[in-house]
């Protein structure tokens, strides 16, 4: 290579520098153009221009290599797996959150693309609303990253140092701005597909980040290229030129972009402090290595993006001056892990054109094979071919004194735009690929498409000014000449070209590089035989009747399904509920796909049971928890993890929350939750768990004392009074029997004077479960109801309260298939017709579980068959036919009639003032029962008679 | 200025035509009269950085890469189809194309129903059939006829109201450039000349009023243009549309920017209000494109202009945004009440400027129309 030779000391012998020549043209530039353009004094545009050669020459000359990358580039990749080689650096310092570190020789059991991720959940110096906290950094194969990271972990005596700040600063800086913490997340809107969205909500740190600060910039840039986006451009104007430059271009030109994004941002002060900050953070921290190792300055090289490497910070520089104080981390404990990544999941992170990271990844295989240069690669590393490993022996570095090159910035400026020449070859592959794609994907596509596919690629490269088609403007074409007015299928051309082009690519990671608890659950799930790290659904079967090992899997299983997300673990067959598992279950399993997922969980805990049991016991002694999530925790903890201990406490804990419940919104789920939980334990246990006892008594006291209020309540509904009764009821057995006193209840039924017909109507059932109100009574009452043409319309109310009694006092199904029935006998039509719909929704909204009663009741009244209808009678009305047998209608019998008979004087007054002209009969002429008998059966009369006179 | 009320583009726009065909030096293809950048340079209008001597206005504002793919699509031998909802300048672009390539915009056959293949091919011009015979003389050559003997571009506005047999037609056109005429013996077939291309307009809201079939869709290029929601452009759009007006009618009247920025908000909030609608009840019939935002203020400028006080108000602008926008009643009318009560209402009181007169313009309208 050509370059200049410095000094020892690191001094530049020639103090022109390289740059004089460019200099001196760029100052000529700025005269010229300064005055007809500029408004801020000609000073202006010569500063810019001037300060961005200040800026490559001061990164040229400095001692410590600078080697700027741009983040997924190809071209990047390459110089750096060449200078590599060159130079052989013992230290390769990276621009990479540096309590990462750790994880990065585990890349090697993972197929890239995956995402370095530190992830927090318990917070401390954040808002908690923060939480959890989660930074990612994607690498992909073809990146200057995992170039210098597959060198430096893979070459004996070779240190690689991450420089950037933690994880733990990006959210602390951040802070500093203000406020909420999705900017850095950047402006992508939500991702529409699954793939695009595997990074989760994590905040996004890349390294090299390179792109114009603000829009202005960029659109003049995106006009001028004749490109769409941002990647387009890049691939266009950068990417290509520099594809197959040397070193010292590569390096200066790039510079030179980074040093004119920087010079042209706007003044954002948040972000240039953070950028700043960054960079005094790296070289104090470069700067401590060296120290602390002794390490020589020209035996490293330093990686960072372009924008970073064109600094003006005081502490840039071996040399540099300034003191950088390092805050401390806050007190948040972070995990970290590796998670998998995909090409859409990166693009839609940083904002980039669909598919470009893919297009990349096609460039850089394209590149290695058109330039013969030897990637660097980890040992072992999954999905890629077996090749000769990367390096066997340290070779001599090439004799490269470190130099200050010579100026080639010049030259690469004045040049014109390199064309790449037209292959055609490959772009009609792509021709006739598109099109069976899209034949494939319902399009009506054939051979004549792909003729004009190409020959428009080629009309639309000359028109932007190119020989050679882009993907881009391939993708164009094939846009034009394919896409009609309707996508036929789930992808259009657009989508499908990008397929084509390399398509998707999605990491994994390996086995080894997995936290213990995603481990653990490999290892527990082993005996099903299935490839679980590989994407895509899985059908496993569960024999456990003659496997009765594969037991434990389902359990694993279960708790899967409980703690990851939908789609994960899906039951086909079986089922498993308290007190019942199946004998044979079938899964849908796509742990491959959800690894992100089941790699979050495990930085909560080291098996799935601790995860469970510490997510259960955050539910019940959650600010919000109520008795019905804590009885569902419970439930969990029973169905789970065999309840024990864990069951108990949270049992006991359940008691504590429901006694300071003061509504009984939650009663219906209380309720539920109970009787399940009763039933369990009584088939199960030998004897009732102890806080199951407590929580019966208590939950009864606490309910009758609650009672009251709920019917007088507004805002109680009639569903939550109807399962406040229903545990009141239904416990009422067992609560007795713990030493409850039935009084209480009597007394909170007597006490409560709802308002409402529906509540009402719950009153009446109750006070005739609890025998205060005779059916009879009932009966009537509701005759009177539907009698009135005043409390007609409010009918339905009335129904809907009796159907939700049946929850309390389901004895009273017949009484509410009669009140139904009698609703349909008795309405005349035009009353009937406007209240059916309302009489529909008021018992389909809230009386779903116990239409089913309701039902079965019925079919037992109405008749089954047809023909049975004509001669059928309701039963009620056969009571009513018969007549009650009323009590005390005998002739003036009971206790009134002989009081009456003994002071006759103060009816008579009574009757005198009445007008009544009425004769008191004879007490006792009427015969009684027994003469009767006597009158109508002589002969046993006389046998008595006989016997007794011995006649 | 042209003493016609709309002079075609190639009229309008003659002089900028000359002379890009004056300096154009890159190579054409077929009979084109510019060169395929010279065609985008005269519909996207000039940079700086293009160094040219003069400057070349922009005439259609919309993504460069519809601009591209339509010219290329042209250079090659699939007639092309703007599709797209109406009002989003497909007709414009249509004529922008035809003017800049041949010189021509004017060879149109209006799609319509009554539409026949007659107005495809060519029809008989029967008194001199009677007094001649069949020749070429008493032919009438259509458009498009015409268009394919002298090499240029036919044009075919909204294609999907005209019949299923009139597109059949289309596609012997577009699949063997020539048209037979079998009542002529000699002189039977008349034979397209290089450069001739069909540009075809259909809007994507007929859909399935007269579907394509797919033997014509693959004969045609699709390049779909979207209703434009960028802000910006759409202020360019209405401005440049503005001005094309006011010369025309030479009215010397001033737009306030202040009260484009209102038309621009007003335009954007009911779109919104349309895209989270339910059902077609509950959003403007209007379908909100930037023609129709350019009708709302040229119906504003000249009601100010000849009944007004000769200044735009923000009454008139509401008063005309209301007549033009409410077609339907009760469901349009109910719409824009809303929109003025619930979205103009509390912006009127938050930020004043010309809200609370456009609120107030707006009432009236709709008490006048309820």
């Amino acid at each position: 290579m050509s370059g200049v030779l410095i000094g020892p000391d690191g001094e530049d012998p020639f103090e022109a520098g390289a740059f004089a020549g460019l200099r001196a043209q760029l100052q000529a530039a700025a005269a010229t153009f300064a005055d007809a353009a500029s408004a801020d004094g000609p000073g202006t545009l010569e500063g810019i221009l001037l300060g961005m050669v200040d800026d490559v020459d001061r990164a040229t000359r400095e001692p410590l290599e600078i080697f700027p990358v741009c983040h997924h580039s190809p071209a990047s990749a390459l110089a750096m797996a060449r200078r590599l080689r060159e130079k052989q650096p013992k230290v390769v310092y990276l621009e990479l959150c540096e309590d990462m570190a750790p994880l990065l020789t585990e890349l090697r059991n993972c197929r890239l693309p995956v995402a370095v991720q530190a992830f927090a959940t318990e917070v401390s110096g954040f808002p908690a609303e923060w939480s959890p906290l989660s930074v990612v950094a994607p690498l992909t194969e073809a990146s200057a990253e995992y170039q210098a990271i597959a060198y430096a972990l893979d070459t004996p005596g070779v240190e690689l140092v991450l420089v950037d700040r933690s994880s733990d600063h990006v959210f602390q800086w951040d802070a500093r701005a203000r406020t909420a913490p999705e900017e850095p997340a950047g402006p992508d809107a939500p991702p529409a597909e699954e793939e695009a969205a595997l990074h989760g909500d994590a905040v996004g740190v890349k390294i090299g980040d390179l792109r114009p600060r603000f829009a202005e910039l960029e659109e003049h840039l995106l006009r001028h290229g004749k490109v769409r986006h941002w990647s387009e451009w890049w691939h266009q104007y950068v990417e290509l030129p520099l594809g197959s430059s040397d070193h010292d271009t590569y390096r200066q030109v790039m510079l030179l972009v980074g040093s004119l994004f920087r010079r042209l941002a706007p003044g954002d002060t948040h972000r240039v402090r953070v950028d700043e900050d960054r960079e005094r953070y790296m070289w104090t921290r470069m700067r401590e290595h060296l120290t602390a190792s002794g390490a020589d300055p020209r035996d490293c090289l330093y990686v960072c993006g372009a924008f970073h490497a064109a600094s003006r910070v005081e502490e840039f520089g071996v040399h540099g001056s300034g003191a950088f104080e390092i805050a401390p981390r806050t007190a948040t404990k972070w995990q970290h892990g590796l998670i998998p990544s995909s090409h859409a999941a990166i693009e839609a992170q940083f904002s980039l054109a669909a598919g470009s990271v893919s297009i990349a990844a096609t460039l850089w295989a394209k590149n290695l094979r058109r330039t013969g240069v030897k990637p660097f690669r980890l040992a072992g590393q999954a999905g890629t071919k077996k090749t000769s490993k990367a390096k066997t022996g340290r070779q001599e570095p090439a004799a490269s004194p470190t130099a200050v090159p010579a100026d080639r910035l010049t030259g690469f400026l004045q040049h014109p735009p390199a064309l790449d020449r037209l292959d055609e070859e490959e772009l009609l592959g792509w021709s006739v690929e598109i099109v069976r794609a899209a034949r494939r994907n319902g399009y009506l596509a054939s051979t004549a498409d792909a003729i004009a596919v190409f020959e428009t690629s080629i009309l639309l490269a000359r028109m932007r000014d190119r020989a050679k088609p882009t993907p881009y403007d391939f993708q164009d074409a094939a846009v034009t000449c394919i896409e009609k007015d309707t996508v036929p299928g789930r992808r259009d051309v657009r989508r499908l070209v990008e397929i084509m082009l390399g398509g998707d690519r999605i990491g994994q990671v390996g086995y080894d590089a997995l936290p213990p608890l995603a481990r653990d659950v490999h290892d527990r799930l082993a005996p099903l035989n299935l490839a679980l790290q590989r994407r895509g659904v899985q059908r496993a079967l569960l024999d456990i009747a003659s496997r009765p090992e594969l037991a434990a899997c389902s359990d694993v299983l279960w708790m899967l399904r409980r703690l990851m997300p939908q789609g994960t673990a899906r039951p086909i067959m079986g089922e498993r509920k308290l007190g019942a598992r199946s004998t044979q279950e079938s899964w849908d399993l796509a742990l491959g796909t959800h690894q992100r997922a089941l790699i979050e969980l495990g930085y909560e805990g080291v098996s799935i049971e601790q995860v469970l049991e510490q997510r259960l016991r955050r539910t019940a002694y959650g600010p919000q928890a109520t008795a019905a999530t804590v009885l569902e925790a419970v439930e969990d903890a029973a169905l789970y993890l065999g309840g024990g201990r864990l069951a108990d406490e949270l049992g006991r804990h359940a008691l504590v929350v429901l006694s300071t419940e003061r509504t009984v919104d939650g009663a219906p789920d209380v309720l539920r939750r109970v009787r399940r939980l009763l039933a369990y334990y009584r088939t199960s246990e030998p004897v009732l768990p102890s806080w199951v006892e407590a929580f019966t008594k208590a939950g009864y006291a606490h309910y009758c004392a609650l009672l009251p209020t709920a019917f007088a309540d507004e805002d109680a509904g009639v569903r939550q009074v109807a399962a406040t009764l229903g545990f009141l009821f239904g416990m009422e057995s067992l609560a007795l029997s713990l030493g409850c006193d039935r009084t209480q209840l009597e007394l909170a039924v007597a006490q409560s004077h709802p308002l409402g017909p529906e509540k009402t109507a719950l009153l009446w059932a109750a006070q005739s479960h609890l025998g205060r109100l005779p059916l009879t009574e009932l009966r009537s009452r509701c005759e009177e109801l539907l009698a009135s043409p005043l409390t007609l319309p409010a009918y339905p109310r009335w129904l809907s309260g009796f159907v939700q009694a049946l929850e309390p006092v389901p004895a009273l199904a017949g009484f509410v298939v009669e009140a139904v029935s009698n609703a349909f006998a008795r309405l005349p039509d035009p009353v009937l017709l406007p209240w059916l719909p309302t009489l529909i929704t008021s018992l389909r909204a809230e009386g779903s579980e116990l239409a089913p009663l309701l039902i079965r009741e019925a079919g037992r009244i109405f008749p089954g068959r047809l023909a049975a209808l004509d001669a059928w009678v309701p039963p009620w009305r056969e009571e009513t036919a018969a007549g009650p047998d009323l009590p005390g209608a005998d002739e003036g019998g009971g206790r009134g009639g002989a009081l009456l008979a003994a002071y006759p004087v103060a009816c008579d007054a009574v009757a005198e003032l009445l007008g009544c002209d009425g004769q008191w009969a004879a007490v006792g002429s009427g015969a009684r029962d027994g003469a009767v008998l006597a009158g109508r059966y002589p002969a046993t009369a006389e046998a008595w008679e006989a016997v007794l006179t011995g006649a | 200025m042209s003493d016609l009320l709309r002079a075609p583009a190639e009229t309008k726009y003659a002089e900028e035509l000359d002379w890009l065909e004056s300096v154009d030096d890159q190579p054409k293809p077929f009979s084109w009269r510019l060169s395929p950048k010279m065609v985008r340079l005269f519909i996207l209008g000039s940079e700086p950085s293009d160094g040219l001597d003069r400057r070349i206005s922009q005439k259609w504002y919309g993504d460069r890469s519809f601009v591209e793919r339509s010219i290329v699509t042209l250079a090659s031998d699939r007639g092309l189809l703007l599709i797209g909802d109406p009002g989003t300048g497909k007709s414009w672009l249509a004529e922008l194309l035809a003017a800049a390539i041949s010189r021509n915009s004017t060879l149109v056959v209006q799609g319509t129903a009554g539409t026949t293949e007659d107005h495809i091919k060519y029809s008989w011009n029967v008194s001199m059939v009677i007094a001649k015979g069949q020749s070429r003389e008493s032919m009438i050559p259509s458009p498009i006829m015409t268009a394919m003997e002298t090499g240029s571009i036919g044009r075919i506005e909204e294609l999907t109201r005209s019949t299923s047999d009139v597109q059949d037609a289309l596609i012997s056109i577009l699949s063997e450039k020539y048209i037979s005429v079998p009542e002529l013996d000699s002189e039977g077939i008349v034979f397209a000349k290089p450069g001739f291309s069909v540009i075809a307009t259909a809007n994507s809201r007929d859909r399935g009023v007269n579907d394509l079939s797919s033997a014509l869709k693959r004969r045609f290029n699709f390049v779909r243009i979207p209703v434009v929601t960028n802000r910006r452009s759409e202020a360019e759009i209405v401005r440049f549309r503005t001005e094309e007006l006011l010369s025309r009618h030479q009215l010397d009247l001033e737009v306030p920017p202040t009260l484009l920025d209102v038309l621009l908000q007003s335009f954007a909030d009911l779109r919104a209000s349309a895209a989270a609608a339910g059902s077609d009840d509950e959003k403007l019939e209007s379908a909100l494109s930037s023609a129709e935002q350019i009708g709302v203020l040229e119906d504003a400028i000249l009601h100010s202009n000849f009944f007004g006080e000769r200044a735009l108000t923000a009454r008139t602008l509401a008063s005309s945004l209301v007549g033009s926008l409410a077609r339907r009643e009760p469901e349009d009318l109910a719409i824009l009440n809303t929109y003025l009560h619930g979205v103009v209402e509390p912006r009127s009181r938050e930020e004043g400027g010309c809200w609370p007169e456009f609120l107030e313009g707006g009432r009236d309208a709709i008490a006048t129309l309820s």
